[in-house]
C-alpha cells in the first residue's frame, strides 16, 4: 500500500489499501496466540488517544493495539464539561503539535473533526468515530470478522438494522463491505433509514422483508438514545418491531445466519438474552478482531513526523 | 549472470538433510524444530522436514514472518506487507534450526532470533542458509551454508523456489 | 463641473449596440429613460443627435455595457475582530468592485440597529468611510433576541424602512404578530427568512446524498416552506408588508406564487445568488465555504428559483454577503459559521454564470438587481429630502476577472469563486 498519513473514511482508501490492511489483520491476530503478545514494530513511537466522546471499548481497543505494537500510549482526557460549544479545534491542534505525537486517535461528536485535525497535523490521524460520519476501524474489524467466518466477503449479504440515520458504523461498514463485493441492505424504523436514492442501499422496514432478502449476516446497531435530541420513534416498540426476539432467533438459527453488533449491546432492546449465546453470534470475535484490525491500521499508516531529520 | 541449477540445489538439499540427520542422531532426547523465515526460508524448511521424515526422523515445522521486527521500519515510507507466522508450538527447550534463503548483513537473522524468543526459550538455535552472500554488519555467523557465495561479491543473490517461483534456481 | 460623454456603449436593457452618448449635465435633446432613475444623467441620446461640446470629457465605452449600478438588499458587513469603520470601508470597496452602488445592511453582531444612537453613528461612519450607499435594516426585536419588539417609531424616524433580525424568524409568533400589527401603521416592511427553528436547529445540510455521506443532520425543506406560509398568513392578517428573504426551495417559490396570484399586496421575495448557482453536492468533502443558511439544495430547486425570477414571483437577486474569518471557516463543518461573501464578484458572477449561459437576460438583471430592490428599500437622502437614485456603471464583459486573495477586498476569503476566473470587470463610478 502506498504511504498514507491518515485514516478518516473508507471512501478515501483504494481497493489495494483495503486489501492490504485486511490481510495484515490476519498476521496481527497470529500474535495473540503467542506467549508474548507484543511486537516491536512501533517501538519508540507515541500514540495519543483523544476522545471527546466517552467510549471505553473503542479507546481500550486502540490502546491495546498500540501497546502490542510497542508504542507509547498517552491518554488525552477531555472532560465533557470543558468542551465549550463552538470551541475551536485549532487550539487543541496547537497543543497536540507541540507534544510531537506520531499517531492521534480521535473521537468527536461533530462529523468532520478528524479531517480538520489531520489537515493541520504531521501526525497520522485515525478517526475513531466522528458524529454520524465515519468509523473506519470498526469497518475493518467487521469486514475481517465476516471474512474469517465465511472465507470471503464477496457475495455475502449483510443487513444492517437500527438507527441508520445517526450511525457512523452503518455508513463505514456498509461502504467497506460493498467495496469488497458484499451486498448490504438497511432496515430500521422508517424515519431512521435514509432513502435508497441517497444511499444506494436497499431499504427495508420490517423483518419479513429481510428474511425474504435472504441475508447471511444480521448486523444489529446499538439504539443510541443519547445522540437523539428529540425522540424519533416510540422507543417501547423497538424490541418487538426491530429487535432480535426469541421467535426471530429461532428463524435465524434455522437459516444458520450470523449475528454481529458493534457493542455495547442493549439486551432486551436490539437483542434478546438468548441471542447472546447463539452459536453464530460473532460479537466476541468482533472485539478480538478489533484489536488486530487496529494494529494493522496503525502499522500501515505513515506519519509525517518520521522523516530522518 | 552465473547461476546454480535445479539439479545442484537438489543435491545441496540432500546434503543439508544428511547433515541434519547426522547432528540429530547424537542428541535424540530433545526435539528438533526447523523454522524457516518467510518467504523462501519457510519453503526450504518444509522440504528439509519432509526429507527428515522420509529418513524416519520427526522434526517440527515452523515459519515466521520477521517484518514487524525489522530494524528499518520507521525509515521506510511504504510498510511491507505482513504474512502470517506459523509456529503452533512453544519453543521452550527445543533444538531450533533457523532456515533462511540468503544470509547477508545478518539483520534478518537478528530479527528472527527476537521473534523466536517471543514463543519461548529454546535450548539452542542454529542458523542455516541456502546461500551466504557475505557483507555481514552484525556478529552473526551461520552454522551451515549450502552455497558460499561470499567470495563472488555479488550485488544481488536471487533465490527462486518451485513452490513460489515455479523453478529452483539461484542467480547472482 | 465638466460634462462627461460616454461614447459607443451598449445599453444593457436592449443588449444592442446603440452607439450611445450619455451626457452628464444639462442636455435638452436627449431621450429620457423613464424606467431607470439615473442620478446626474438627464439624457441618453443616439449618436449624431447630440453634440459633444468642445472641451467636454469623453469616455470611449466601445465594447462595454452601460447599465444602472446594482442595489443589494441583503448584506451583512460585520468583520469579526475588526472595527465597525473597517467593516464599512471593506464592504463599500467590495460593493464597488462587484457593481453595487448601495446595499441594505442587515443588523448583526457589531451592528445592532435597534436604537437611535447606533443608527446615527453608523450613518456618520458610512458617510466618512464608505464607497457605497448603506441603508441599515432595523431590528425586529431588541438585540435580535426575539424577546421584546424594538422601538419602531424611533427607527422609522431615522429613515428605517425595513425591519429584520438578520434573517432569523422569531420563535415567538405572538410577538411577531403583534410587531407586524404595530409596524404596519408605519409602512415598515418585514424582511424575514421562512423557517421553523425547531425543525432546523442543529441541522447543517439539505437532506440528500451529501448529508448522508458526511453524516450531517439535515434541514428539511418543509421547515422553510411552513415558515414562508406562516409569514404570509401573518402579514395578510396584520396588513404588514413582507419581504421573504433567501427563498431556497421550489415549493417555497410556489407558495409565494400562489399568494401573489391570489392578489396579496405588499409581498416581495428574494433569492441569494448562491442558491441559483450551487447545490448541496458542492459541499464535497466538508467544504465550509458552501455552508449556508438555508442550505444549498438541489438542481431542481435552482431551476425553480430561476423560473420564479423570470416570472416575477421573486423580485430580486441578493448577495447574502456574509464575511467569515478564515480562522472560523477552517473549523469543522458543524462548528464553522454559515455564509459566503459575494459583493466583490456580484455582477461578474451574474454575468458569467447566468447571463452568458442564457439563463437570464440583461433586462432580467436590471429588473432584479437594480430596479426592484431599490424600489423595495427606497433609499432616501434625508438631508436633501430626495430619494437616492442609482448611478451608472460600465461593464467590460470581455475583461477577465481573476478572483484571488489579493483581488478580494471585502476582508475575508469565503467566496466560492476564489481561484476561478470570471468574465467581466466593473467600472463604478464611471468617471
Amino acid at each position: 500500500m502506498n504511504p498514507r498519513k491518515d485514516l478518516i473514511t473508507i471512501d478515501a482508501l483504494s481497493d489495494e489499501d483495503i486489501r492490504t490492511i485486511l490481510d495484515s489483520t490476519s498476521a496481527m491476530k497470529d500474535i495473540f496466540t503467542r506467549s508474548v503478545k507484543k511486537v516491536p514494530a512501533l517501538k519508540g513511537k507515541s500514540v495519543l488517544t483523544l476522545f471527546y466522546e466517552p467510549s471505553t471499548r473503542t479507546r481500550s481497543s486502540f490502546e491495546v493495539a498500540a501497546h502490542r505494537l510497542s508504542a507509547d500510549v498517552t491518554t488525552f482526557t477531555v472532560s465533557t464539561s470543558s468542551v465549550v460549544k463552538g470551541e475551536s479545534v485549532h487550539d487543541t491542534i496547537d497543543t497536540l503539535m507541540s507534544m510531537k505525537m506520531d499517531y492521534i486517535i480521535v473521537r468527536h461528536k461533530n462529523s468532520g473533526i478528524p479531517a480538520v485535525i489531520a489537515r493541520h497535523c504531521k501526525a497520522s490521524v485515525i478517526n475513531a468515530g466522528d458524529g454520524a460520519h465515519a468509523h473506519p476501524s470498526q469497518a475493518f474489524l467487521d469486514a475481517f470478522t465476516i471474512k474469517e467466518k465465511y472465507g470471503e466477503v464477496a457475495g455475502k449479504r449483510v443487513v444492517i438494522i437500527g438507527d441508520i440515520l445517526h450511525s457512523r458504523v452503518a455508513r463505514s461498514t456498509s461502504t467497506i463491505l460493498r467495496r469488497l463485493g458484499a451486498q448490504v441492505a438497511y432496515m430500521g424504523p422508517g424515519p431512521l433509514v435514509p432513502l435508497q436514492q441517497h444511499t444506494g442501499i436497499p431499504r427495508f422496514t420490517n423483518w419479513d422483508q429481510i428474511f425474504e432478502w435472504k441475508p447471511d449476516v444480521i448486523y444489529l446497531l446499538r439504539v443510541q438514545n443519547e445522540r437523539i435530541d428529540s425522540p424519533f420513534f416510540p422507543a417501547a416498540d423497538y424490541h418487538a418491531a426491530f429487535g432480535v426476539t426469541e421467535e426471530r432467533l429461532r428463524r435465524i438459527d434455522d437459516l444458520d445466519l450470523s449475528i454481529m453488533h458493534p457493542g455495547p449491546v442493549n439486551r432486551g432492546v436490539e437483542i434478546c438474552d438468548a441471542a447472546m449465546d447463539y452459536r453464530n453470534n460473532l460479537i466476541n470475535n468482533q472485539v478480538e478482531n478489533g484489536i488486530a484490525a487496529r494494529m494493522s491500521i496503525l502499522y500501515h499508516l505513515t506519519p509525517e513526523t518520521q522523516s530522518n531529520d | 549472470m552465473p547461476g546454480i541449477s535445479e539439479e545442484e540445489i537438489g543435491r545441496a538439499l540432500d546434503a543439508w538433510a544428511a547433515h541434519l540427520l547426522q547432528t540429530t542422531d547424537a542428541q535424540q532426547e530433545t526435539a528438533l524444530a526447523i523454522v524457516g523465515i518467510v518467504s523462501h526460508g519457510d519453503v526450504l524448511a518444509k522440504r528439509l522436514v519432509e526429507k527428515l521424515a522420509a529418513a524416519g526422523c520427526d522434526a517440527l515445522y515452523g515459519a515466521i514472518d520477521i517484518t514487524l521486527y525489522r530494524d528499518d521500519l520507521s525509515f521506510r515510507g511504504k510498510r511491507p506487507a505482513l504474512r502470517s507466522s506459523h509456529l503452533p508450538f512453544s519453543t521452550d527447550d527445543l533444538r531450533l534450526v533457523l532456515v533462511d534463503d540468503v544470509l547477508s548483513t545478518g539483520r534478518t537473522a537478528r530479527a528472527a532470533l527476537e521473534v523466536l524468543w517471543e514463543y519461548g526459550r529454546p535450548e539452542s538455535v542454529q542458523l542455516h542458509c541456502l546461500a551466504d552472500k557475505g557483507g555481514r554488519q552484525l556478529p552473526i555467523q551461520p552454522d551451515y551454508v549450502a552455497f558460499d557465495l561470499s567470495e563472488a561479491h555479488a550485488k544481488e543473490v536471487k533465490v527462486s523456489l518451485r513452490e513460489i517461483d515455479g523453478k529452483d534456481e539461484i542467480t547472482y | 463641473m465638466t460634462d462627461t460623454y460616454i461614447l459607443n456603449a451598449t445599453w444593457a436593457l436592449t443588449n444592442e449596440r446603440l452607439d450611445l452618448r450619455v451626457g452628464h449635465g444639462d442636455e435638452s435633446t436627449g431621450i429620457i429613460l423613464n424606467d431607470i432613475p439615473l442620478p446626474g444623467v438627464t439624457a441618453v441620446a443616439p449618436a449624431g443627435e447630440m453634440r459633444v461640446p468642445a472641451g467636454a470629457r469623453t469616455i470611449d465605452a466601445d465594447g462595454k455595457i452601460l447599465l444602472p449600478a446594482l442595489f443589494d438588499m441583503h448584506a451583512t458587513i460585520n468583520l469579526e475582530g475588526h472595527s465597525k469603520r473597517e467593516s464599512i470601508y471593506r464592504a463599500g470597496q467590495a460593493a464597488n468592485r462587484g457593481g453595487v452602488w448601495g446595499m441594505l445592511v442587515m443588523p448583526s453582531r457589531g451592528f445592532v440597529f435597534d436604537n437611535a444612537a447606533t443608527l446615527d453613528s453608523f450613518a456618520e461612519a458610512v458617510s466618512e468611510r464608505s464607497f457605497a450607499t448603506m441603508v441599515p435594516a432595523g431590528c425586529i426585536t431588541e438585540g435580535m433576541k426575539g424577546e421584546q419588539q424594538a422601538p419602531y417609531n424611533t427607527l422609522s424616524a431615522r429613515g428605517i424602512t425595513i425591519l429584520s433580525d438578520g434573517g432569523n424568524m422569531p420563535d415567538n409568533l405572538l410577538l411577531l404578530y403583534r410587531a407586524m400589527k404595530y409596524a404596519a401603521e408605519m409602512d415598515l416592511t418585514f424582511a424575514i427568512r421562512g423557517d421553523v427553528p425547531a425543525l432546523t436547529r442543529n441541522t447543517y445540510a439539505h437532506p440528500g446524498t451529501t448529508s448522508y455521506k458526511l453524516g450531517l443532520h439535515s434541514t428539511p425543506a418543509c421547515a422553510e416552506e411552513i415558515g414562508i406560509e406562516t409569514l404570509i398568513r401573518l402579514a395578510a392578517d396584520t396588513g404588514a408588508r413582507l419581504h421573504i428573504q433567501t427563498v431556497s426551495t421550489a415549493e417555497g417559490v410556489d407558495i409565494i406564487r400562489r399568494a401573489r396570484r391570489s392578489g396579496m399586496k405588499g409581498l416581495t421575495a428574494e433569492v441569494a445568488l448562491h442558491h441559483l448557482l450551487y447545490t448541496h453536492e458542492d459541499i464535497g468533502d466538508y467544504n465550509t465555504t458552501f455552508k449556508t443558511t438555508p442550505p444549498l439544495r438541489e438542481k431542481k430547486d435552482c431551476e425553480a428559483l430561476l423560473a420564479g425570477l423570470k416570472d416575477g414571483t421573486i423580485d430580486c437577486i441578493v448577495s447574502d454577503h456574509t464575511p467569515c474569518m478564515p480562522f472560523a471557516k477552517k473549523q469543522d463543518f458543524i462548528s464553522a459559521p454559515q455564509g459566503m461573501v459575494a459583493l466583490d464578484t456580484l455582477l461578474p458572477a451574474i454575468y458569467t454564470h447566468l447571463i452568458k449561459p442564457g439563463k437570464l437576460t440583461w433586462a432580467d438583471v436590471v429588473r432584479t438587481c437594480c430596479t426592484a430592490p431599490a424600489a423595495i428599500v427606497s433609499p432616501y437622502d434625508s438631508e436633501e429630502d430626495t430619494p437616492i437614485t442609482a448611478p451608472l456603471l460600465l461593464f467590460s464583459p470581455d475583461s477577465p476577472y481573476e478572483v484571488t486573495a489579493d483581488t478580494l477586498s471585502c476582508g475575508t476569503l469565503n467566496n466560492p469563486m476564489l481561484g476561478t476566473t470570471l468574465s467581466g470587470t466593473v467600472t463604478l463610478p464611471i468617471n
